[in-house]
């Protein structure tokens, strides 16, 4: 990049220059600290797990009154000592490291000097961030004696004096390779993983495995008597499948206007425009992230338990929140040169969508509502299970009637059929309508 | 003669305030001149030349086309500034999914009946001059092809349609033909010439080589670090003033 000259029009802005400096260093602290803050949980786990005999505190965050500073204290402590010591992941993760004055490797002496200065600095800080006549180039704790914090973006043409270690030997690889290790036995042991469960509820299991496999079609067509009426699995199918094409289609129409007002290079000229951008994005990422199912629960207690209604409304408020957002980012991606070229003509801004917007999105639009509506039918099947209609309406029906009838794991087994052929049926047609489209 | 546009104290300013892009610029361009821009990547021909119609907002600095102050106008004023400013560009900014002939017309969207280009309705007096447009440009039967099927001297083809079919008072070219091999980039030159002498279009253009501009252009501007450092006919230009223009490069060679 071109160094900037000085020209009247460039204003100095020294305390946002100094907290732009400050950010990635205070975010790169505050990760490393967040690590010796989850290395601190899984100890708490492993020491109550292991040796329960010996502590006397029941679950890991529940801890004697002293415990507390303790832990936060000796957290800090040790992110002190990695941010000073070595190239901390934190650094890494926001691209900076720790070099003395010739940019080269720091020196022994220069790491403890700077663990102890970093201390001392912990109380003084806050005064000296916003008092210092120091600019952005030097911050904080860094000076010769102590080793200075770069991005590493101004290393690069940096020659190192000394051939740089494989990673897996520097300190940097050993702590991720230790605190993977970490994690794994740790997740081991929270999900209560115990393949030996496998084989010693095997008996229990065979039975069932037997009566499903006894699969029963009778009622594919004929009708079983459910919610006091009477419904074949055709039926069901019939229904779950209507359920995934209004969501689809319905959720396609909503959301393709409504993508645009959540595209940045739509609604960026403007306050207003950047207000409901915003928003728009807001609602899409909140609604995006609650699954339909639990959508569904509260329209199954508005229109009715077992309506297909609800689980459609479900279905399609995650479609259109979900779609909003794939098709808003396709529009922010779209090559800007022709938008550039047709507004340089003298076009109004909505014929700049029109001409130059539209015809560059109209195919990964279509991709993903195909896609969608895979996911649609696949969601469809189950969201029976709050009420939502659909097919496995009936499946859970005949879960529930195990114990009544004798053959109920096989008509279990025989929707559970119709299921996987649907869904594989669906998904070929799409796949290649998809092929045909890209 | 007349002044076209009148471009006085223009500056802009990138990322914050880091990147200078233009510092000071001053300079009036003539009606019906072949103006040709020089410099190197980064000199700021790019964002002078969008500074004119404004797909850049300047940072300061006034812009005076035709007597009117591009740099103070309303949204509507300036749509209709736009439509007498074309422009044409090095990667041809076609949308490469429409046909030919919609890309052209596009060029027409100023001025049409707007309730009617939204259903992609076109005069048929429009068609028939986006007709005419390709003919002039010798790609008539290329019409209903997608843009992306040409190749890169049709594409740039039809960009140039689309940029007749505003019936501009001034073509605006961002490196027009370097995206183009050299037989393809004197072609494109020799219409952007046609369209200077014959339809009164006064044209601005950056180019990339020295031997395009001392070819076509009837006066050089140059730029390096947004700064105007040559100013004058093609003529002029001995090894003492390339060194000027393209002297940071000249070193870097050497050093590398």
């Amino acid at each position: 990049m071109r160094t900037p000259k000085k020209s009247k029009y460039v204003k100095p802005r020294p305390i946002r220059d100094r907290f732009d400096a400050i950010r990635p260093r205070f975010f790169a602290f505050m990760l490393d600290w967040m690590i010796w803050g989850y290395i601190a949980y899984a100890v708490m786990y492993f020491l109550q797990r292991y040796w329960w005999r010996y502590v006397d505190f029941y679950n890991p965050l529940k801890l004697p009154a002293w415990g507390w500073p303790v832990v936060i204290l000796g957290t800090l402590e040790m992110a002190l000592l990695t941010h000073a010591f070595t190239q901390s992941p934190g650094m890494a993760a926001f691209r900076l490291r720790l070099v003395g004055t010739d940019l080269q490797d720091p020196t022994w002496a220069m790491r403890i000097h700077r663990f102890l200065r970093m201390n001392l600095m912990l109380l003084v800080q806050p005064v000296l961030f916003f008092q210092s006549k120091r600019g952005p180039e030097r911050l904080m704790h860094d000076s010769a004696a102590t080793g200075i914090v770069i991005p590493i973006a101004l290393l690069k043409d940096v020659i190192p004096t000394k051939k740089p270690r494989p990673w897996f030997l520097t300190y940097r690889g050993i702590f991720i390779v230790l605190l993977l290790a970490m994690t794994f036995w740790l997740g081991w042991l929270v999900s209560k993983m115990a393949p030996s469960k496998l084989v010693s509820g095997w008996s229990y299991a065979s039975r069932i495995w037997g009566e499903l496999f006894d699969i029963r079609l009778n009622y594919l067509f004929a009708d079983v008597n459910t919610k006091g009426l009477l419904f074949s699995i055709s039926y069901y199918m019939a229904e779950t499948i209507f359920m995934a094409l209004f969501a689809t289609a319905l959720g396609t129409l909503l959301a393709f206007p409504l993508s645009f007002l959540a595209a940045r290079n739509i609604m960026g000229f403007s306050p207003l425009g950047w207000g409901i951008y915003l928003i728009m994005r807001f609602l899409f990422n909140a609604i995006r992230s609650i699954e339909s199912l639990l959508i569904a629960v509260i329209f199954a207690v508005w229109v009715g338990f077992g309506n297909p209604f609800a689980g459609s409304l479900a279905l399609l408020i995650h479609t259109v929140a979900a779609l909003g957002k794939l098709f808003s980012e396709q529009v922010e991606s779209v090559d800007p040169g022709p938008l550039e070229a047709i507004a340089a003509s003298g076009a109004r801004r909505w014929q700049v969508v029109i001409y130059g917007v539209i015809p560059q999105i109209i195919p990964s639009y279509l991709a993903f509502t195909l896609y969608r509506w895979d996911i649609n039918i696949r969601m469809a099947t189950v969201i029976a299970l709050v009420g939502g209609g659909g097919i496995g309406t009936l499946l859970f029906y005949w879960k529930n009637e195990v114990g009544r009838y004798a053959d109920a794991w096989g008509q279990v087994a025989g929707v559970v059929v119709a299921i996987i052929a649907v869904v594989w049926v669906m998904d070929y047609i799409s796949g290649r309508i998809r092929e045909k489209i890209g | 003669m007349e002044d076209l546009i009148r471009i006085e104290n223009l500056v802009k300013i990138y990322e914050r305030g880091e990147v200078l892009a233009l510092n000071d610029v001053s300079t009036t361009v003539q009606k019906g001149e072949f103006l040709v821009l020089l410099g190197l990547s980064g000199s700021g021909k790019s964002t002078l030349l969008r500074c004119i119609n404004r797909l850049i907002e300047p940072t300061a600095g006034t812009i005076v086309f035709d007597g009117k102050d591009v740099t103070k106008a309303s949204s509507r004023q300036l749509r209709h500034l736009r439509r007498r400013m074309a422009m044409i560009f090095q990667q041809f900014n076609l949308v490469k999914r429409s046909s030919v002939l919609t890309n052209v017309l596009s060029g027409r969207l100023g001025y049409v009946n707007p309730a009617a280009s939204a259903i992609h309705k076109f005069a048929k007096q429009d068609i028939a001059d986006a007709m005419a447009c390709l003919e002039r440009v010798g790609i008539p039967e290329q019409a209903y092809k997608r843009a992306d099927e040409l190749s890169g001297g049709q594409q740039q083809r039809v960009g140039i349609a689309r940029a007749l079919m505003q019936q501009p008072d001034l073509l605006m070219a961002d490196e027009p033909v370097s995206a183009l091999d050299p037989a393809t980039a004197h072609s494109i030159m020799q219409y952007l010439e046609q369209m200077n002498q014959e339809d009164d279009v006064t044209v601005v253009t950056s180019l990339h080589f020295l031997s395009l501009a001392r070819r076509y252009g009837a006066r050089i501007l140059a730029l390096k670090d947004g700064e105007i450092v040559f100013e004058g006919s093609p003529a002029e230009i001995d090894k003492v003033k390339f060194k000027e223009i393209y002297g940071e490069d000249a070193e870097e060679v050497e050093v590398r």
